[in-house]
């Protein structure tokens, strides 16, 4: 296809207002897939991301459209990942494309997370096309909205496509818009090759198969072709377009969508962000913005029951050859036997990783509290990496902690400044920037630990804004900080899988959050169980889980024995469910108990 | 096979009570005739394809068996010596609400046979009562208790509750004192539960009335222990104690012997809405509304809403888990082996060495019984004999 007749673009939109059903009706419009294959929300195709909503993955698709001008278009519509913790996902993605529908919903208007994306977006040049959805619902205000995306972007509120994409209203209208206002994409296909890759799965039979945009060059099925990043030399199985189905052609050029069938066996060895170039004739330099994948987040993952170990291997392992950013390796804990410590790009990527692995597996999970990644200086001079509390030596052998520290953008109405401050200062965040974007919206900037927006910061953050408030995080730096083990003991037992590593100003405070909760949590037994919060010796919390006094089926009425049985049944399967520390039961939720520390006020 | 044992379930109540779960309706008088109709019908039928088996127990419950009028009684007799061959000395029990007797009612069921009454006094205490939901006083239940003993009731039991919500101990002291006063045979005392779907979980879920206490329950239960030995009662089972000449019997004289054959997983049938049977390896349950169970009956077509086979493991599993309910006697390790041909000890070599480590059973060549710290915490020890 001529470059001039090819449109790349993506579509920003807030979860819910409409990003898949008009993926879905573009598809159909142009012919790309058929009423019948036409399942709902097409793009999002993980179980998972359709019950949550959000798209995890991104994903290609090519459509071919024959616009009013009587000319036939090439149309790649890139799908982002819709969250926080993918947003250089998001960024890589945005980067294949000249342009991005931006799509609102009529009854809503634009929402903080959208415009972070859209500041994305506008970052890289891209042309924005807004789109306002869901004109046929009865609380559709499409002038009001209008009128918000003309104050926003100063595009004339009368030029916006008003759509329904669930009936189809209009949806040519946008189709045409693409074609219009999007520009072709610049590039020289007789250039040395480069190659985005902006996203990859693994396929059992051709290996990683790179989603790419060629930005200039062309990629040839007979070449040999190299990842600029590690230098690693790449034979092509197969090279091809989605449309939508993964069709092989001979040839990618510049401007082109497609894909790159690499034959290797793992993702990781695949980045996305890294550019392909020709091993015979390389680019002298890699497309901008690549950065490794790097885990932020730790946790040790345990099968409830022991013997599940090799299938968490195994789950694991799978889930590894479509998920650069999870990693693992083994990890042994008095508590919970044989695990793994597992490693994420951010919470939100940890609890689609359990998810998965619960429902997908079949597993039965302990998580421990997350933790993130400490760098440790010795007495003796040397350097330590440190993920787990587990690993952290002991305060005479310490030089020096240092903590990651993240910043982050939040974008929110300016109502809430007040209370944002207010959250963000109390987890030891420091004011960096405070932007004005229009009139109602403000986007804050800080630097904060990344420990402190592990647990419960943006679900807070929800709250305090009551939804409003969009977060976008990336790492800043290693800074010094006073950090203490956290123990707590079970009937005089540290238990290894519930220590924490945290701020000394805060072990205090959290010590007694934790025992409390703990008291909560840890049913009540034979015996007193005490439960203690301790630095090194010295006991900063304790409590005690009084001992059992009743727990007897009174009556067996009228023979009723079906059901008494099933009551202890279900009494006894609970307990099978929980740890034995020492002679104490300790439930599964406990492990994870840490999470919830700040529920309770 | 031991002969069998019988349990009538009359599925009527005057007043439902709000704690009440079980399979009872209040305001169903004009269903009473169709009921006994399909109800003797059930039982003489049965009886007949069985070809009149022995009997040695009966237990007429509820619900309030009491509601209905003598001539219902006199034909669900009628129909019960027509079916079965009830042996001269078997126990029959009969429920009955202290506020739904008079002394004919009593002098009825005597002479239909009955040796045994079973009463729900729950209280001698008016407040606690009226919080219950009873339709009778305290002096109500003890004048049906005199009536009774008139009537030539010579076994009686009363049931109590205790663990209500916030109960005061000099209260349950007092009730507890005045049921001795009576020197009846027989005590049950259970604990207050909330049942889901009842109108005192949905008070407690909105918070009207408080959960009641296990601690406070425990507390009350280990008075009622301590007063009722002083009084010469045997605490038998969990919930209940009996009077009578123990020696080297671990089960008093009075003990309830239709409550034994479920404590020891010997057969039973059931009769009536909701009823229960565990007959030929196979507990079954009878559909729970009656207007479903009288189509069925005339209809003649089979009325169980649940019919489980019980595997060899599993009716083990549940034999300890009602024997330990003993508290003297446990399970027999003789009965168990003549029963299973093998020995307790060598089914849960594991759990009963964890078990006694823990100081909660006591494992001697006769039994194996709970220790008394085990039994307020009895579920503990009950769960580990099951799957």
């Amino acid at each position: 296809m001529n470059p001039d007749r090819i449109r790349n673009f993506s579509i920003i939109a807030h979860i819910d207002h409409g990003k898949s059903t008009l993926a879905d009706r573009l598809l159909q419009i142009t012919g790309a897939v058929s009423e019948r294959e036409l399942q709902d929300q097409m793009l999002d195709s993980m179980d998972l991301e359709r019950e949550k909503g959000v798209t995890i993955k991104a994903s290609a698709v090519r459509m071919l459209y024959t616009a009013s001008d009587g000319e036939t278009y090439e149309l790649n519509l890139i799908d982002t990942p819709g969250h926080v913790d993918f947003s250089y996902e998001v960024s890589r993605a945005l980067k294949a494309c000249e342009g991005a529908l931006l799509v609102v919903d009529a009854t809503q208007g634009i929402e903080a997370q959208t415009l972070a994306n859209l500041y994305k977006a506008l970052e890289l040049d891209l042309e924005i096309i807004p789109v306002i959805n869901k004109i046929d619902l009865l609380a559709a205000r499409p002038d009001e909205v209008a009128q918000e995306i003309e104050d926003l972007l100063g595009v004339d509120a009368l030029d916006i496509p008003r759509v329904s994409a669930k009936e189809g209203t209009n949806v040519e209208q946008v189709l045409e818009a693409i074609v219009e206002q999007i520009p072709p994409p610049q590039g020289d296909p007789d250039a040395p090759l480069q190659a985005l890759i902006f996203d990859s799965h693994y396929d059992p039979y051709k290996g990683v198969i790179a989603y790419v945009r060629v930005f200039h060059g062309r990629i040839r099925k007979r070449d040999l072709l190299q990842l600029m990043s590690t230098g690693a030399e790449v034979q092509p199985i197969e090279i091809g377009i989605f449309s939508p189905r993964m069709t092989p052609v001979e040839e990618l050029a510049a401007g082109d969508v497609g894909y790159v069938a690499t034959g290797l066996k793992s993702v990781q060895e695949c980045r996305v962000g890294d550019t392909i170039t020709l091993a015979a004739n390389p680019a002298p330099e890699p497309l901008p913005g690549f950065e490794p994948m790097k885990p932020m987040v730790f946790a040790g993952v345990y099968p409830a029951e022991a013997d599940d170990y090799n299938l968490l291997r195994d789950a694991l392992e799978k889930l590894q050859l479509n998920d650069a950013s999870l990693v693992f390796q083994p990890e042994t804990s008095q508590a919970l036997g044989f695990g793994f410590r597992c490693g994420f790009l951010g919470l939100f990527h940890m609890e689609i990783i359990q998810e998965r692995l619960e429902r997908e597996y079949g597993l039965d999970l302990v998580f421990t509290a997350p933790s993130v990644e400490y760098q440790v200086t010795l007495t003796d001079g040397s350097e330590i990496v440190i993920d787990s509390p587990a690993e952290l030596p002991e305060p005479n052998h310490i030089e020096e902690i240092r903590e990651p520290w993240v910043q982050i953008d939040i974008i929110t109405p300016t109502d809430y400044i007040g209370t944002v401050m207010d959250l963000v200062i109390n987890r030891r965040g420091e004011f960096k920037n405070q932007e004005y974007l229009d009139a109602r919206r403000v986007q804050l900037s800080y630097t904060i630990p990344l420990t402190e927006i592990l647990v419960d910061f943006y679900n807070e953050l929800k709250a305090r804004t009551r939804g409003y408030a969009s977060l976008d995080y990336h790492f800043h730096e290693y800074r010094p900080a006073k950090m203490v083990k956290l123990d707590l003991l079970v009937a005089g037992q540290p238990v290894d899988a519930l220590s924490i590593i945290v701020h000394e100003d805060q072990a205090y405070q959290k010590g007694q959050k934790l025992v409390s909760k703990m008291k909560k949590v840890i049913p009540r037994q034979q015996f007193d169980v005490a439960i203690q919060a301790a630095i090194g010796n010295r006991i900063i919390s304790r409590a005690n889980v009084k001992a059992l006094r009743k727990n007897v089926l009174a009556k067996c009425y009228g023979g009723d024995v079906t059901r008494k049985r099933k009551l202890l049944e279900k009494q006894k399967k609970g307990k099978k469910r929980m740890k034995m520390i020492g002679s104490v039961q300790v439930p599964q939720e406990a492990f994870m108990a840490v999470l919830q520390l700040d529920d309770d006020k | 096979m031991p002969p069998l044992a019988i349990y009538i379930h009359i599925p009527f109540c005057q007043r439902k009570c709000p704690y009440c779960d079980f399979n009872t309706y209040a305001g169903r008088e004009g269903q009473y005739d169709a009921f006994v109709e399909a109800l003797a019908w059930d039982i003489q039928r049965t009886g007949e394809a069985m070809a009149r088996p022995q009997v040695r127990t009966v237990f007429l419950g509820g619900g309030t068996p009491t509601v209905l009028e003598p001539h219902h009684l006199e034909r669900i007799f009628a129909t019960l010596h027509a079916g079965f061959d009830i042996l001269p000395d078997a126990e029959i029990t009969s429920e009955a609400n202290p506020g739904t007797v008079d002394a004919g009612r009593f002098e009825t069921l005597r002479a239909l046979g009955v040796n045994r009454l079973s009463m729900g006094v729950q209280s001698f205490d008016d407040e606690e009562l009226r919080f219950l939901g009873r339709i009778h006083s305290a002096t109500e239940a003890r004048t049906a208790f005199d009536m009774a003993r008139r009537a030539g009731f010579e076994n009686i039991n009363l049931d109590f509750m205790f663990g209500l919500p916030e109960q005061s101990p000099q209260v349950w002291r007092r009730t507890l004192n005045q049921a001795i006063g009576l020197r009846p045979e027989h005590l049950s005392l259970y604990s207050l539960t909330v049942e889901p779907g009842t109108p005192l979980a949905a008070w407690v879920a909105r918070g009207q009335v408080s959960q009641p206490d296990p601690d406070l329950a425990a507390d009350l239960y280990d008075m009622a222990r301590e007063m009722l030995a002083q009084a010469d009662f045997e605490h038998y089972e969990i919930s209940n104690w009996a009077r009578g000449p123990l020696d080297d019997d671990p089960l008093p004289r009075f003990a309830a012997r239709h409550n034994l054959v479920y404590w020891r997983n010997e057969p039973y049938l059931g009769f009536g809405p909701g009823a229960h049977g565990w007959f030929q390896g196979v507990r079954r349950a009878v559909v729970t509304d009656v207007g479903e169970y009288i189509r069925r009956v005339e209809a003649g077509e089979a009325y169980w809403a649940m019919e489980e086979r019980i595997d060899r493991a599993l009716e083990m599993g549940e034999t300890m888990m009602l024997g330990l309910r003993l508290i003297r006697a446990g399970v027999e390790c003789e009965r168990f082996r003549e029963r299973f041909g093998v020995d307790v000890t060598d089914i849960w070599p594991d759990a009963i060495a964890e078990l006694r480590s823990r100081g909660l059973i006591e494992v001697t060549p006769e039994r194996v019984r709970l220790t008394p710290s085990a039994i307020l915490i009895a579920n503990e020890v009950f769960a580990e004999f099951l799957p």
